[in-house]
């Protein structure tokens, strides 16, 4: 990963490197040219040098002749090693442009050696007129030697002008370069710089937008970010978070939806239970009068009126208990038949009811007062009206993992336009009913307690009948809402 | 906006960048080298040639001459001299020659004692040997290994003889030369008279002059006086004629005169141009500057041992003057 860390030590060291090999450059170059004026100039010095030495030899001779002692002998001796010394360097200093010359000059200096040396030794011969000779004609070489030399200083000069004019130019051009190696410098760290900055801000600024986004309550679009250091592992960091935050405000709205479903159900619940309310005392007075009659009746030798009491009594109690509470397939037929009984004593042959049932679905766990009200209805809607009465089917089938009960009648029956308001719940029940409860709050409640929709189907066709199905599973869906209707 | 940027600093960077590699290839390239070093152990031939009389036409070409042959033997030489006959500094570049132990010392040739002694003494001292060019001095006098140059008696003659056939067979000549004579002086004054006198009609003059303008001059007018017949002039001294014509200019027309003379002064090739000199004896100033080199290298290198001493003559002719020429 390329850290930002990483990123800064990398222009730092750009730079850094960039200053040392300009410093080293320029340093090296310098040093070049110094050191080429250095040999030029030593040229000269050694060459001027000469001139002293060859007269301070003329000097030394003179000194010599008129006092010939070891002293003066041994000064001599030393000024001519010297010499010697410089002719020799000189020699070696010789080039294309002034080889003649200075091989002329080193012989000159070889000859006046010579003739210093014949002085000398004519002297020490004793012979002073010859020493004396050979020391004028020493001295004139001596005196070529001077002009010699400034002929070739001279010389020398003109040859390294040119060089002398170069450098001068090209100190003169390499300031120029300084100056423009500095804009080029400046140029190179801005862009870099530039690009650096941007390395940093524009993720920084692509985060930002992604937390913008955020803070509007987008948190279904990913935030990607075009880096590889830290802050794209921010980012990636921030991505996951907005993921599960995403994740969880999607379970919330699931819960809530929940909780609303769970909301309706109770208000259903305490809909049917105001009813319920409306009609306590009532019921209770009814109930132990209904029971007092029965008994009347029974001692009075009416017994058939005593078990009609009877039934309604256990219906009207069936009422008051069963509203909240899940019960079984079997309590619910067993209503039902009472309440069945009751019809018949009202309607007499007019009611004809036929039921088939699978006794293995009668443990089958099903809401509390859902098959009363749909009979009703049927009672209400195919027995009362028609003068001829009718027929009324009750059917319980085990279809594998269903379990359908059928409740159908041979009345007038529907349009499909109101079946259709039926099954959406959008018909206000009609007065009549026993227990105030109608087909919408039953659908409810079956949808609710399993907690999935598509339980009840209605046949109806006009003059023929309607069927209405409830197709109920074995296995509950959702427990929940069982728990939740259960807890009450 | 940050494209802008980056584009507008990437051109700035090419840009300068440009500029920087322009100017560091002004400021590195060293368009000057130094000389070249010369091994220590490395030494060829040293030559000098030296004259008295430096940047005149006729020692340029002799020098012109020298330096392209020694240029072809790969040897070094270098024209050495006195300006306007300066004897003492010439003769001091003889002796700095000598002292600095040159190979060989190529000289045009003085007659004194001290460039004898010279010639005799110090060369034959140091071992260096010695080729006179031009001027002549006597073998047995200075110990010189070769003469190259022309035969000055046989210039005297011919043009002598240019003389008599342009003047005829009779008239007074007047032959100048220096009072100081140089041996390649006596010669030509030589062939001249010798020439001259075959003619019987003609009566020849000779007169003496010093070296300085005044003199000149003044031994012209001395002449013009003595002698108001004369017909011709001959200056042996070539340097003698533009002093002496300018005399001559001043007191009568120039035309009527005869004048000759010879090429190795300063001013002769262009008083024969305009016209003024009648004829001059052209020698081959180039040819003595090669062979006096060649001939040095036969020397050093032992291909020609010993040298002709009696010497090397180079071509010479007539040159008549711009009027005479068709």
């Amino acid at each position: 990963m390329n850290t930002i860390q990483k990123k800064i030590w990398m222009l730092a060291l750009v730079v850094l490197v960039m200053m040392i090999a300009i410093w080293l450059t320029l340093t090296f170059y310098n040093q070049k040219i110094q050191t080429q004026y250095n040999d030029i100039l030593q040229r000269y010095l050694e060459m001027n040098e000469i001139t002293s030495e060859s007269q301070q030899m003329v000097t030394d001779l003179n000194n010599y002749l008129l006092m010939p002692s070891d002293d003066t002998q041994s000064s001599l001796q030393a000024s001519r090693e010297r010499l010697l010394d410089v002719q020799s360097t000189v020699y070696g200093l010789r080039n294309v442009e002034n080889e003649f010359a200075l091989t002329n000059y080193s012989h000159l200096i070889g000859s006046f050696i010579e003739t210093v040396d014949r002085s000398v030794s004519f002297q020490e011969e004793g012979d002073t007129e010859a020493s004396l000779t050979e020391f004028t004609e020493a001295n004139r070489i001596s005196m070529y030697i001077s002009e010699m030399t400034l002929t070739i200083i001279d010389t020398e000069l003109k040859t390294y002008e040119g060089f002398y004019r170069g450098i001068i130019e090209q100190s003169a051009e390499l300031k120029k370069l300084g100056v423009w190696l500095l804009l080029l410098i400046t140029a190179a760290l801005l862009l870099f710089t530039y690009l650096f900055s941007l390395s940093i801000t524009k993720p920084i600024h692509q985060l930002t937008k992604a937390a913008n986004e955020l803070a509007k309550g987008r948190f279904d679009q990913t935030i990607y970010v075009d880096s590889n250091d830290e802050i794209s592992f921010l980012a990636k960091t921030f991505n996951h978070m907005r993921r599960n935050i995403n994740g969880m405000i999607l379970e919330i709205q699931q819960k809530a939806q929940l909780e609303r479903e769970l909301q309706d159900s109770k208000l259903l619940l305490q809909q049917s239970q105001l009813h319920n309310l409306q009609s306590q005392i009532n019921p209770h007075f009814l109930f132990n009068t209904l029971n007092t009659l029965s008994k009347k009746a029974y001692l009075d030798g009416a017994e058939e009126t005593s078990d009609l009491l009877v039934s309604v009594a256990s219906l009207l109690r069936y009422n008051l208990k069963r509203m909240d509470r899940a019960v079984t397939l079997a309590e619910e037929e067993f209503v039902l038949r009472q309440y069945m009984e009751i019809q018949k004593a009202r309607f007499s042959d007019r009611l004809q009811f036929f039921t088939e049932l699978d006794s293995g679905c009668l443990n089958l766990q099903i809401p509390g007062l859902t098959l009363q009200p749909l009979i009703e209805n049927a009672v209400i809607h195919a027995i009362e009206p028609e003068e001829d009465g009718g027929h009324i089917w009750f059917r319980i089938k085990d279809q594998q993992d269903e379990v359908w009960i059928e409740i159908e009648d041979n009345g007038k029956g529907m349009s499909s336009d109101k079946r259709q308001q039926l099954l959406e719940g959008t018909i206000v029940p009609a007065e009549g009913h026993s227990t105030g409860i109608g087909f919408a709050n039953v659908v409810k409640r079956l949808q609710l307690f399993y907690g999935k929709d598509d339980l009840v189907a209605v046949e109806s066709e006009i003059g023929r009948g309607t069927k209405i199905i409830l197709k109920l599973p074995k296995v509950r869906g959702t427990t929940n809402h069982d728990q939740a209707v259960d807890s009450r | 906006m940050r494209k802008k940027v980056i584009i507008v600093l990437c051109s700035l960077c090419a840009v300068l960048g440009f500029f920087t590699l322009w100017s560091a290839e002004g400021a590195f390239r060293s368009d000057w080298q130094l000389p070249a070093a010369v091994p220590a152990d490395e030494e060829s031939y040293r030559l000098v040639l030296i004259t008295q009389e430096l940047e005149t036409p006729f020692w340029e070409k002799v020098g012109a001459g020298a330096a392209a042959q020694a240029e072809q033997e790969g040897v070094i030489l270098d024209v050495w001299g006195s300006y306007g006959n300066n004897r003492e500094d010439f003769l001091k570049q003889i002796e700095i020659a000598l002292h600095s132990k040159v190979d060989g010392v190529i000289v045009q040739g003085l007659d004194t004692d001290e460039f004898k002694a010279l010639t005799k003494e110090k060369a034959a001292f140091y071992g260096i040997p010695v080729i006179t060019v031009a001027n002549d001095v006597p073998v047995e006098e200075s110990l010189r290994k070769t003469f190259v140059g022309s035969d000055h008696y046989a210039a005297g003659k011919m043009l002598a003889e240019q003389l008599v056939k342009e003047m005829g067979g009779s008239g007074q000549v007047v032959v100048l030369g220096d009072i100081e004579q140089q041996y390649s002086q006596q010669q030509r004054l030589q062939g001249v008279t010798e020439s001259l006198a075959q003619h019987a009609d003609i009566s020849t003059v000779y007169a003496e002059s010093g070296k300085s303008d005044e003199e000149i001059v003044a031994a012209t007018q001395n002449i013009l006086n003595q002698h108001p017949a004369v017909e011709a002039f001959i200056a042996l001294n070539a340097n003698h004629v533009g002093p002496m014509m300018k005399e001559i200019s001043r007191r009568a027309q120039l035309e009527p005169y005869y004048l000759y003379s010879f090429d190795d002064g300063s001013e002769t090739a262009s008083l024969l141009e305009q016209g003024k000199l009648d004829a001059m004896i052209q020698q081959s100033p180039e040819q003595m500057g090669e062979q006096s080199v060649e001939l040095m290298m036969q020397w050093l290198r032992n291909e020609v041992v010993p040298l002709e001493s009696a010497g090397y003559t180079t071509d010479i002719r007539i040159v008549k003057g711009a009027e005479a020429q068709p």
